[in-house]
């Protein structure tokens, strides 16, 4: 079924209730106090041996993005916390994962 | 002695309109301010008082404060609402008897840094405000030297001695961490607290900056083009500004003889 | 002499209730929280069942910070274009004695802490927790931190430090931790005026809604959910970890696709996504739990995977509350009796099997994995809308089908074997009890 047709036999309308927000306004809308310290590492070698990437699609920050030659990119400072990343890879030890320094890191306000 | 620092009660998360005491503490510039006053302090034997205007809930950056090794806290209960005028007036009588009063350049909820100002003013002591530099001296014998930001990427070197009010910016110092036992024993500290009453609260009165008017010849020229020229000095090349080499004091008087020549001062 | 007698790691809803019970017993209890304050690390999925508080705090309902009371709980089951509803209301669980409440966590954390500090226990925040210290027998007799002369000395060491739980792993009371035995809940906090979420979900003043939803999660084993806060709707989904970077779609765009389906759509229209935020949940039950006892050591709360995920019963904040609870006299009783070895604590892991802590969790010890199956996540939802469809679409001049026959056609029409249609029926009814 196309989109269009799906929208049709349930009765969407096009976009126009709500329109879909970039990651980054999404994120934006989350409280960091981002520490200098990085507590995410990440040990490039490992990476370029893998093929999954479990990371780069299950982290809800979206902080782990490939890079053309086979590393991975990341960045700490909207991290969520939450240790997913850390529990889905597959290469022992490749990501490095502590809580950052106290009272730095996510502030939820309305969670 | 005893050397003041100033820490202005703020949302710490950005937000300017939410008033929560979970998501409030102090500006970076203030982090530093009580940063330099710790290392002077260590240095000088003297003591740090912390202080703070607000409501109970501002005793949190107090206790915070003397958690990283402040050794007294004052809160001023005032409406923060107050224009800084008030809020600085309120201040300075408490911070009156000390040595140095340090202050964060601006806080970073939309603080416009006048308050340093103030209390200088209300005080009459020297102020060493804006500082990007600070060299924290080996003992209480020794000035502090300081840089200070000018406009067009200069910079100013300062020696302060004796009572001054100085206010830095937050990326001079990363402020130190409160040791586990510290923090600990903070929770446990007694508070000073003035009650708004013993403080003026009248904002003092304020003249709106009018330079004084000055007597311009009509211009005379054959064209409206060169008759606007010769208003607005468009054509001419006369090297506007002088450079004069003397002693500050010199320098000083003749700056403030031109001011007043050119209307600007009476 | 140690700095303290009991030393409470988090203070979350586990946490807070450990060091209220402590506290109120007359020991010396310090606190620690990573966050700036109790509660800013804290996201859920929704509902809490505070009656467990009656315990500690008699007069709970009247201070906690309490979003809406819920008085429609429904059970929802997604296929692409269709939904069945389950839905019950009781207005009596408005009033006192009430039952499941909404709530902001960095609210209701923050107010529980709020209530250990008035019982005399000592919150120290912005504090992280880097390991544990033990004394010459190898027992566990304090914590370090990331502070400054950051070490603390106690008798007992109460570990609530949730779902990621280092102090655990690290006393190693876990077996192998496998990414299997977690979903990842990544929730949006939407925000509507009061007075059309009222009307959209049919209720008044502070009454609540809760929808737990099984389909509509893109293909990804999990669930859905959405719940009623005053002025705003939290919506989210709720992911396996194995299974959500096979699909290759990332967990903003499973929401996003949640949002669409028409039975949800109507819902939040209009709605402005004003909070994003995501959290893992420990969701095998029984099957993942670690060793709760350690030579002055006890784990309550997520640290110790006392999270119930039972489908229709969806549960975390209450077990927290309870097992922190147990812990926290446990601790006391131990200390009193100059025992805090693993043998002497052995009364948390008692009061635990024979309250609701673990007796929920052995009784319903097969239901995660049947809710998280394949056949229920995949093909079920699809199958039973399948048969409300047809059930009550009406095709005259025809003359309405069997039941029997729909049935039929609908199980095969969803790949499902009568054997396993038994099977799970009998796994579905024994685990439920």
């Amino acid at each position: 079924m196309s989109l269009e047709s799906l929208r049709a036999a349930n009765n969407i309308e096009r976009d126009a209730t709500w329109a879909e927000m970039s990651f980054q306004e999404r994120i934006d809308t989350a409280e960091f106090r981002i520490h200098e310290r990085a507590h995410i590492t990440v040990n490039g070698d490992s990476c370029r041996g893998c093929t999954t990437r479990e990371c780069v699609v299950a982290c809800p920050a979206n902080l782990f993005v490939p890079t053309s030659d086979g590393g991975i990119l990341f960045n700490y400072e909207n991290c969520f916390e939450c240790g997913t990343c850390y529990m889905v890879c597959n290469e022992a030890g490749a990501i490095t994962w502590t809580y950052p320094e106290g009272g730095y890191g996510i502030v939820f306000h309305r969670t | 002695m005893t050397i003041a620092v100033c820490l202005k009660w703020i949302n710490a998360s950005g937000q300017t309109d939410i008033d929560d005491d979970r998501f409030m503490g102090f500006s970076y510039a203030d982090q530093a301010a009580l940063e330099y006053a710790l290392r002077i302090a260590e240095n000088t034997n003297d003591e740090v008082i912390v202080v703070t205007a607000g409501p109970v809930g501002a005793e949190a950056v107090l206790r915070d404060a003397i958690a990283r090794g402040a050794q007294r806290a004052v809160r001023i209960d005032i409406d923060r609402s107050h224009d800084s005028a008030v809020i600085a007036q309120a201040i300075a009588q408490v911070v009156a008897h000390c040595s140095l009063i340090w202050c964060g350049d601006y806080s970073s909820d939309r603080g416009s840094g006048s308050v340093p100002a103030f209390i200088a003013a209300e005080l009459s002591f020297a102020q060493a405000l804006g500082l990007v530099e600070i060299q924290v001296p080996a003992d209480s014998l020794h000035p502090i030297r300081a840089l200070r930001r000018l406009d067009g990427g200069r910079r100013e070197q300062l020696e302060i001695r004796g009572q001054a009010v100085i206010s830095v910016e937050g990326s001079t110092a990363r402020l130190r961490r409160a040791s586990l036992k510290g923090s600990m024993a903070a929770n446990k500290q007694a508070i000073d607290i003035v009650t708004v009453n013993q403080v003026a609260t009248e904002t003092p009165p304020t003249r709106a900056y009018r330079p004084r008017a000055r007597a311009v010849a009509a211009p005379v020229g054959n064209s409206a083009l060169d008759r606007v020229r010769q208003i607005t000095d468009t054509s001419s090349s006369k090297g506007h500004g002088e450079t004069v080499h003397l002693e500050p004091r010199e320098a000083a008087e003749l700056i403030v003889s031109k001011l007043r020549e050119w209307g600007y001062q009476s | 002499m140690t700095d303290t007698d009991i030393i409470v790691v988090g203070a979350g809803p586990a946490g807070s209730c450990a060091a209220i019970a402590a506290a109120k017993a007359g020991k010396r209890v310090v606190l620690i929280e990573r966050g700036p304050f109790p509660g800013s690390k804290n996201m859920y999925g929704g509902v809490i069942y505070p009656r467990i508080l009656d315990e500690l705090i008699p007069d709970w309902f009247e201070h906690a910070p309490i979003q809406r009371w819920i008085v429609r709980r429904s059970t929802m089951l997604l296929s692409d274009t269709g939904a069945l509803n389950i839905d019950y209301r009781s207005n009596a669980w408005g009033q006192a004695p009430y039952n499941g409440a909404t709530a902001y966590r960095p609210d209701f954390d923050n107010w529980l802490a709020q209530q250990a500090v008035a019982a005399g226990a000592e919150l120290i925040c912005s504090t992280t927790v880097t390991g544990l210290l033990r004394d010459a027998q190898g027992r566990i007799n304090g914590i370090t931190t990331d502070r400054p002369d950051g070490d603390l000395t106690a008798s007992v060491v109460i570990a609530c430090d949730g779902v990621n739980s280092f102090i655990a792993k690290d006393a190693g009371l876990y077996k192998a931790v496998d990414a299997s035995n977690y979903t990842l809940g990544v929730k949006e906090t939407l925000s509507l005026p009061k007075n059309v979420i009222d009307e959209r979900f049919g209720v008044r003043d502070n009454q609540g809604v809760d929808i737990e939803i099984l389909g509509g999660t893109s293909g990804v084993n999990g669930g859905g959910f959405i719940y009623t806060n005053l002025d705003t709707i939290a919506l989210g989904v709720v992911l396996k970890l194995p299974k959500l970077s096979a699909q290759k779609k990332r967990p903003e765009e499973i929401i996003a696709e949640l949002k669409r389906h028409p039975a949800i759509a109507p819902l939040i229209e209009g709605a402005e996504v004003i909070e994003y935020s995501a959290h893992l949940i420990p969701e095998a039950g029984l099957d993942m739990m670690p060793k709760m006892v350690a030579d002055g050591l006890l784990v309550a709360g997520d640290a110790a995977a006392l999270c119930l995920a039972a489908g229709i019963w969806l549960e975390g904040v209450n077990f927290a509350m309870a097992s922190g609870m147990y812990a926290g006299q446990s601790a006391v009783q131990a200390i009193t009796a100059g025992n805090t070895t693993a043998s002497g604590l052995q009364s948390y892991t008692k009061k635990l099997n024979e309250t609701f802590v673990l007796k929920d969790h052995k009784k319903l010890r097969k239901i995660p994995h049947l809710v998280l199956s394949d056949r229920v996540q995949h093909k079920y939802p699809g199958f039973v809308t399948g048969i409300m469809e047809r059930m009550f679409r009406v095709e005259n001049p025809h003359p309405k089908p069997g039941v029997r026959r729909i049935l039929r056609e609908e199980r095969k029409k969803a790949g499902i074997s009568l054997m396993d249609l038994v099977r799970d029926a009998l796994t579905g009814l024994k685990g439920f009890g």
